[in-house]
């Protein structure tokens, strides 16, 4: 009776443990990859840890593990890269978590966008100031790229690879009103108003389109037109969100909405792609993977590309694309060896071959990269700005993309909306 | 049940705590780390040093004005909706339940919405209702009802109006469903008696059917609305809040505020608001079909 009993308590017993055991071994860390180099005595290795969002099965990987890392580990003896693929966002989550963990790697690539987010964590290294031999390497990188990166005076990382948007028109409705291709932001606005009305079924076609009302839509044209968002220090809206400029350059945008010229960011209205390769939507500003895509869907649809027209102040598009940049924790010699490697002419070339379009402007200057399928690009990238690097850009740009949308949608008065906004900016900026 | 002695009622212990830790690791941990999180100063630019802001973070949604519209979409939809399905529902669960034959077949034609997964359901409805979707197409080209497309879609009202229809849609199937199995335990003979006092079927719905199925009635209204506050999936598919956050509810609204402009803490004190909320109405609810029992 009382054997049976311990048994009974001790099975028990057991069956909690285990579940433990198995909630533990869900719990527990998996193999720490990401802690900072460590230095084994016998063959003076120093590993490097590099987080990137280059997708594991894409040529830009392979180039990585294959091409650049034995080659970079060929010309520094004592060094081995360990690369990580991560998911896009996954890869943002990873780094906020590893910093509160203190797990960072030393290297990664970084979207634009997150560089002012993490240098407000204070987990990124100032290059500048820390390496010495900086302006040998930052003088062969395009600036409009470096400026992603820089902040308040100081460079958190260098460009690695870059893109833009520029004019993507219907070759044939161009032809069929007897238009040249736009070279001006006035060419473009006439050409908008030529290619709008009914199409031959009697349906509406715009003559140019915009899939959304957030910054990344609308500043070319407001650049272009000498318009801009902030001061040059990006302290300060009040005074440039609400230029003189800025407001011509929202009213067009307005009046082209009004005239029934511009559209397509409305919830219900055709998505870009289909818009543009089944005639819908004229001309549109759009980025390199515009190509591939209208390839795989729109095989036969003829289309052209062009520079940004050109307005009061240039043609003016806009960047996106990556930096790459070096944690506080990291082994600061090797990571910096891995950064100017990546940023070098022999590696960026290699990127180029995936389609990554370089920033080393020896790289630019090659033939390979000139002969290339984002050729049409590389002219704008040397004329295009980033959008302002500061930490509350997100929130920036959600009240922007509200003023636009209430303007442009709702006729809201552009003065009056840009003003306002010119305060909610200013609050923002000073967070 | 009384347990006899010390070790039992070790062994119920031992039993229930893998379910326990289970619950408390995965359901009441969030739930305080969230109410931590919402007297917090959390966002993208302090996620390592957290600040503690008081209510701060209560405070910025409440004075919010895209929190009042999102809140106001979010009680509009439950008070459309909730009734929308329940009336729809409670007819085809009466009309069903009238007819001897096919019961199963309309039962599995009416439930088949309610397995169908919300973001494809939401696809489609945006696809029949886009600029120059079906409904515009049936309407215009094909009847000839409207001179030119209704903009479904692009203004507050409008991207409502479709996210509600959505949600009657695919929950009369569940509202059927349960209220077949109320009406399907009221007393037969209750209607006898009825038909004998010469009680006409409106007269019978109204004075027995209704009373009968009372609680199933307050069990639907109160898991309803919950769900009505709940909205989500179809209305980040269908508008995404646009145009300009008009058609926000209070959870893509939730959403947006954590996961694109990264303030963690507003949007912790947001799910606390909503949460609270959604209390006060099921109590309220309760003490109201109470009175009504009573009342009787």
């Amino acid at each position: 009776m009382k054997k049976s009993t311990i048994k009974k308590t001790l099975a028990l017993f057991l069956t909690g443990a285990m579940t433990l055991a198995a909630f533990t071994a869900c719990g527990e860390k998996a193999p720490d990859v990401s802690s900072t180099p460590q230095k084994s005595k016998k063959e003076e290795i120093t590993t490097i840890n590099f987080w990137h969002h280059y997708s594991a099965q894409s040529a830009e990987n392979e180039t990585l593990t294959k091409v650049l890392i034995p080659k970079f580990e060929e010309e520094n003896p004592g060094y081995k890269v360990n690369a990580v693929s991560h998911e896009w966002a996954d890869l943002h989550d990873k780094i906020m978590i590893s910093a509160s963990s203190d797990t960072l790697p030393d290297v990664a690539r970084l979207d634009i966008a997150w560089v002012p987010e993490f240098q407000k964590m204070d987990i990124l290294v100032p290059l500048n100031k820390e390496m010495s031999d900086y302006d040998a390497t930052a003088k062969d990188l395009l600036p409009s790229a470096m400026s992603t990166a820089s902040i308040k005076g100081d460079q958190y990382a260098l460009a690695l690879n870059t893109n833009t948007k520029i004019l993507f028109y219907n070759e044939e409705a161009l032809k069929e009103v007897n238009l040249e291709v736009p070279k001006t932001m006035d060419e473009l606005f006439a050409a908008a108003k030529a290619l709008s009305g009914k199409n031959k079924n009697g349906q509406q076609v715009w003559g140019l389109n915009e899939p959304a009302l957030s910054s990344w839509n609308v500043l070319p044209y407001i650049w272009s037109n000498g318009g801009t968002i902030t001061n040059e220090d990006y302290t300060k809206a009040q005074g440039f969100v609400n230029s003189k400029e800025t407001v011509a350059a929202v009213q067009k945008l307005v009046d082209l909405y009004k005239n029934g010229e511009l559209g397509g960011f409305n919830s219900g209205d055709i998505p870009m792609t289909d818009g543009f390769g089944t005639g819908r939507y004229m001309m549109l500003l759009e980025g390199p993977w515009k190509t591939a895509e209208l390839a795989g869907a729109y095989p036969d649809f003829k289309y052209g590309t062009a520079g940004v027209p050109v307005g009061s102040a240039g043609g003016i598009s806009v960047l996106g694309g990556e930096d790459i940049a070096m944690f506080k924790s990291a082994n600061k010699e090797g990571a910096w060896k891995f950064i100017q490697f990546m940023t070098s002419d022999y590696a960026q070339k290699e990127m180029a071959k995936c389609g990554q379009i370089p920033v080393n402007t020896k790289t630019l200057e090659s033939k390979e990269v000139k002969e290339s399928a984002f050729a049409p690009f590389l002219e704008a990238i040397t004329t295009a700005k980033t959008r302002p690097p500061v930490a509350s850009w997100a929130k920036i740009d959600n009240e922007l993309t509200t003023a636009m949308t209430d303007m442009i949608i709702n006729s809201a008065d552009v003065q009056k909306t840009l003003d306002q906004l010119a305060t909610k900016i200013d609050t923002l900026l000073a967070e | 049940m009384k347990l006899k002695s010390r070790q039992s009622r070790l062994q119920v212990g031992l039993l229930l705590l893998p379910g326990l830790a289970f619950f408390a690791l995965f359901t009441i941990y969030p739930i305080l780390k969230l109410f931590y999180m919402s007297f917090l100063n959390w966002d993208m630019g302090s996620m390592l040093r957290q600040t503690f802001a008081g209510v701060e973070n209560y405070k910025a949604v409440l004075s919010d004005g895209t929190f009042r519209i999102a809140f106001t979409n979010t009680l509009l939809y439950t008070v459309v909706t909730v009734p929308g399905q329940m009336i729809l529902g409670l007819l085809a669960a009466v009309l069903i339940n009238e007819i001897p034959h096919f019961r199963v077949g309309f039962r599995v034609i009416y439930y088949i919405p309610v397995i169908t997964s919300w973001v494809i359901v939401s696809l489609v409805f945006r696809y029949i209702f886009n600029t120059e979707g079906m409904l515009n197409y049936l309407l215009t080209n094909v009847l000839g009802w409207t001179g030119q497309y209704i903009h479904w879609l692009d203004s507050r009202w409008g991207g409502l109006f479709v996210a509600m229809m959505l949600g009657i849609w695919k929950g009369v199937g569940w509202n059927l469903v349960v209220f077949l199995a109320a009406l399907q335990s009221v007393p037969k003979e209750l209607y006898e008696s009825a038909e004998m006092d010469g009680c006409g079927s409106v007269q019978k719905f109204f004075y027995i059917t209704l009373p009968s199925i009372n609680p199933t009635i307050l069990f639907a209204l109160v898991m309803l609305t919950i769900g009505g506050f709940n909205v989500f999936t179809s209305v980040k598919m269908i508008t995404g809040g646009k145009p300009m956050h008009q058609t926000e509810t209070v959870l893509t609204w939730m959403y947006y505020k954590a996961f694109t402009t990264g303030e963690f803490g507003y949007a912790a004190a947001l799910s606390f608001i909503v949460a609270v909320t959604l209390i006060l109405l099921a109590v309220l609810q309760f003490k109201a079909m109470k009175q009504k029992d009573e009342a009787r």
